[in-house]
């Protein structure tokens, strides 16, 4: 009941109260009156009448005066509280100042406004703790999306709280993955429930204080389609009262490595119980047919069946053995898909730090699969034992695209080793940390073999097959972007530059750097603008990998989002980085007087000729386009993408559609176009660039119409 | 007269077979045990085709078979290799070294007689 309605139904009471006590007092005086007083009676009542009214009216006053100064703030400050508490903390509680409430207002509005302010500062902590909060997860977020393994973070009910583009990667397939889903659509259940049993007892029984693996237990997984066998982990996640309140699983596929570990032992078993019985026969008919002096000749022919039979068996099944043996891709050693580039940058940087031996790196790289740092360790000792055999300090490494094998080839002047030298070299050791390993012991490792040959041109040549990598990038990278369309600037390509001397030399002769840049868009003269250009120098008929440029530009303009589609540059990764006019005459340094080389190179050319004034260089000198080069060579098709152009030349194309990704492929494709322009007659620059001359009439000629 | 081949190997049990064979066959045949034998006796007399096993001591087939090659006077020397280490990273190796042909063990006696005899025939 509110302050007013108290009031009314008190004063209400009064009132009745008082009418009743004037009433029955003015009945009892006219009762007790003698009989002919009826004049007194009759004055008594009007009298009677006269006092209940003025105190009702009395009453009446007094309440209306107590409700408005009295009743009515109360209300007003009633609601104003509400308000602070529900709705707007920094409201002020008004009350009129003829109230007869004292210092309550006063009071209340002090508590109230002490109370806004330790609320706002207690949801400032809370935002500020907030924030650092998001930031954490933000950087949680950030390592977790690097890690090559698939991390999911759940509640206890399996719902899906955390993952990463792995797990996504690896989970996908059975349905969208997505927060507050359940785990166990994704991933099978019994292993996973299994793992959290032995967890949560180990936990609930105080065995994880003491236990090797605290709260974290391994186990074998796999996706509910079926497609993926997961080495995982789980570690349980408790709270401070160390209560369990979800879990965290990593996990790695690992169908492959099961595979081929399931695959060996059979192979075992096969090759020990397998071979018992066969050899059994073999044994006891050889034996019999040697001490058997009294035999029929039915009997010996019998016998010399079962040792023909046995031995062909025991031969296929060798056969057969070995094959399936050969097939198990990984070994025990733990092997990663490496980029070649990278493996010989690191063998280069070794020998050029310890032993002042030069290395320089040649030819397209290509991903193999192998243990990085042995590898290392075996070409940097086997180069350093070649160097001192051959009087040499001078090599060449390049990695070369075999059927089943990707080559890494050594090159040097000089004699080749003699297959028993080599050999003896292998009986080195590596460093103690390998456990005495041998270079012969990374060799068996790798399932391969070194062998040394005769090159080109008196040089000779150390190869080492290796296993080709088992998920390379570009089969993982499933973007596939769109070609540029083909783009003429007739006049650029038409004009003969002024070569002299240079245009009788051979095309082999002659050093050129392939280039290619990326850009905001494809209208120059409309203000798009280069990102990024790399290129890559080719010598003497080789692609010199370890000489190449590799550049992003800030364009100083946003980059337009349907261009990314292209290119994959955005404008977070061009922040920092320098401005057309540094990086173009660094550029022009790098080409010096080489002839450039590009596929679609008009595109090119034209965003480095508009910037030749502002950047004071001038790219004045030949150039060849493979895609005209390309149209030249193969006229019965219309297909001359960079792609199609690699697929029909049979070059791997590896980390495309970054600037010095399609350079490389770019080379790759020159190179061997070299060759089929000499078969077709065309063996100088002059010749080359006449060529070209005569496909960009044809094109001219169907622009026209 | 009668064409010749050198059979390179240290076991035994198997040079009994092949010798067996090829004298069969009618080839003129010398055996030799480690590298360095072989070497010695194409040396002293090139025969027309080498059954050259990988694994024997002092220098292995390997060896002998680049060694071989080397040398421009017994380019036209047939060259296979007989060897028990079958995987496919060693027969590349065995061709790459100028071996002209590998052959893994165990293999079937008939169809390396055959072998031979194609190759010594075509070759006049």
């Amino acid at each position: 009941m509110g302050p007013r309605l108290f009031l009314i139904v008190c004063f209400s009471a009064l009132a009745a109260a008082s009418l009743a006590s004037v009433g029955v007092g003015t009945w009892l005086i006219s009762t007790e009156l003698p009989e002919g007083a009826q004049d007194v009676a009759d004055i008594v009542i009007v009298y009677g009448g006269g006092i209940a009214c003025l105190l009702v009216a009395t009453i009446a006053v007094l309440w209306a005066y107590l409700d408005y100064a009295i009743a009515q703030p109360l209300s007003a400050i009633v609601r104003g509280i509400q308000t602070v508490i529900h709705a707007n903390p920094d409201h002020r509680i008004e009350v009129d100042d003829s109230h007869q409430l004292g210092n309550l207002p006063q009071a209340v509005g002090e508590l109230v406004g002490q109370l806004a302010q330790a609320r706002s500062t207690v949801s400032a902590a809370i935002l500020k703790a907030t924030e650092s909060v998001e930031h954490q997860k933000t950087q949680l977020g950030i390592v977790l999306q690097d890690l090559h393994e698939g991390v999911v973070v759940c509640n206890l009910n399996h719902s899906i709280l955390l993952y990463n583009n792995r797990a996504l990667e690896l989970l996908h397939i059975a349905g969208e993955i997505g927060l507050d889903r359940s785990l166990l659509r994704f991933m099978n259940r019994q292993p996973i429930l299994h793992a959290l049993t032995r967890l949560s007892n180990r936990v609930a029984e105080g065995r994880h204080m003491r236990h090797a693996e605290g709260v974290m237990v391994s186990f074998v997984g796999s996706t509910t389609d079926g497609r993926y066998t997961l080495d995982g982990r789980m570690s349980l996640i408790l709270d401070s009262d160390d209560v369990p309140s979800g879990y965290v699983i990593s996990f790695e596929d690992d169908t492959e490595e099961l595979a081929a570990l399931g695959l060996r032992d059979r192979l075992l078993r096969e090759a020990t119980e397998g071979l018992r019985a066969p050899v059994g026969n073999l044994r006891a008919a050889a034996e019999i047919l040697n001490s058997a002096s009294d035999m029929t000749g039915e009997e010996q022919t019998a016998f010399r069946q079962v040792v023909l039979k046995e031995s062909k068996y025991l031969s296929d099944r060798l056969e057969t053995l070995s094959a399936q043996y050969r097939d198990v891709i990984t070994g025990s050693w733990p092997m990663t898909d490496i980029y070649s580039a990278n493996l010989l940058n690191n063998v280069a940087h070794r020998l050029r730090e310890q032993s002042s031996l030069n290395a320089m790196m040649t030819g397209i790289p290509q991903w193999l699969h192998g243990d990085s740092y042995t590898l290392v360790e075996l070409l940097d000792r086997v180069i350093r034992k070649v160097g001192a055999f051959a009087g040499t300090d001078t090599f060449e490494l390049e990695a070369v695209a075999g059927e089943r094998h990707v080559y890494l080839d050594v090159v040097w002047t000089g004699g080749v080793v003699q297959t028993s030298k080599l050999s003896s070299w292998l009986d080195d050791q590596l460093e103690e940390t390998l456990g005495g390993l041998t270079l012969r012991d990374v060799l068996e490792h790798h399932k391969t073999d070194i062998w040394s040959l005769p090159h080109r041109d008196g040089l000779a040549r150390l190869r080492l097959p290796l296993p080709p990598a088992i998920r390379p990038p570009s089969s993982r990278d499933t973007r596939n972007r769109p070609s540029r369309p083909e783009f003429y600037d007739f006049e650029l390509l038409k004009k003969p530059a002024q070569l002299g001397q240079l245009g009788g030399r051979t095309l082999k002769s002659i050093n050129y750097v392939v280039f290619d840049t990326e850009t905001t868009g494809l209208e120059p003269s409309a203000g798009d603008e280069i990102i990024s250009i790399a290129g890559v120098r080719v010598v003497n008929g080789r692609i010199l990998t370890g000489e190449s440029f590799e550049r992003f530009v800030d364009p100083g303009r946003p980059i337009p989002k349907d261009s990314i589609r292209f290119h994959g540059i955005t404008d977070e990764m061009i922040k920092d980085k320098p401005p057309v006019q540094v990086v173009l005459p660094q550029f022009r340094d790098f080409v010096a007087d080489s002839v450039l080389v590009a596929h679609n190179a008009a595109f090119d050319l034209k965003f480095l000729k508009l910037k030749e004034a502002e950047c004071g260089v001038k790219f004045d000198m030949a150039a060849l386009d493979t895609l005209l080069l390309s149209v030249y060579l193969h006229d019965y098709t219309t297909r001359h993408t960079l792609d199609a152009i690699a697929q029909r030349f049979g070059i791997e194309v590896q980390g495309r559609h970054t600037a010095l990704g399609d350079a490389l492929v770019t080379a790759g494709v020159f190179l061997k176009m070299i060759e089929v322009l000499e078969a077709r007659g065309v063996h100088t620059l002059d010749e080359a660039i006449e060529a070209s001359n005569t496909i960009v009439e044809v094109r001219a000629r169907q622009a026209s119409f | 007269m009668a064409k010749s081949i050198l059979v390179v190997e240290d076991e035994p049990n198997i040079v009994l077979s092949l010798q067996f064979l090829m004298k069969k066959a009618g080839f003129d045949v010398r055996v030799a045990r480690d590298g360095e034998e072989a070497l010695m006796a194409v040396e002293e007399r090139a025969p027309d085709l080498i059954l050259l096993d990988v694994m024997i001591p002092k220098r292995d087939g390997y060896d002998v078979c680049q060694t071989i090659r080397a040398n421009p006077e017994w380019s036209d020397i047939v060259i296979i290799m007989l060897t028990a280490k079958g995987r496919e990273v060693d027969r590349e190796k065995g061709i790459a070294l100028g071996a002209n042909d590998y052959v893994t063990k165990p293999f079937s006696t008939r169809d390396l007689t055959e072998k031979v005899k194609q190759i010594l025939d075509s070759s006049g």
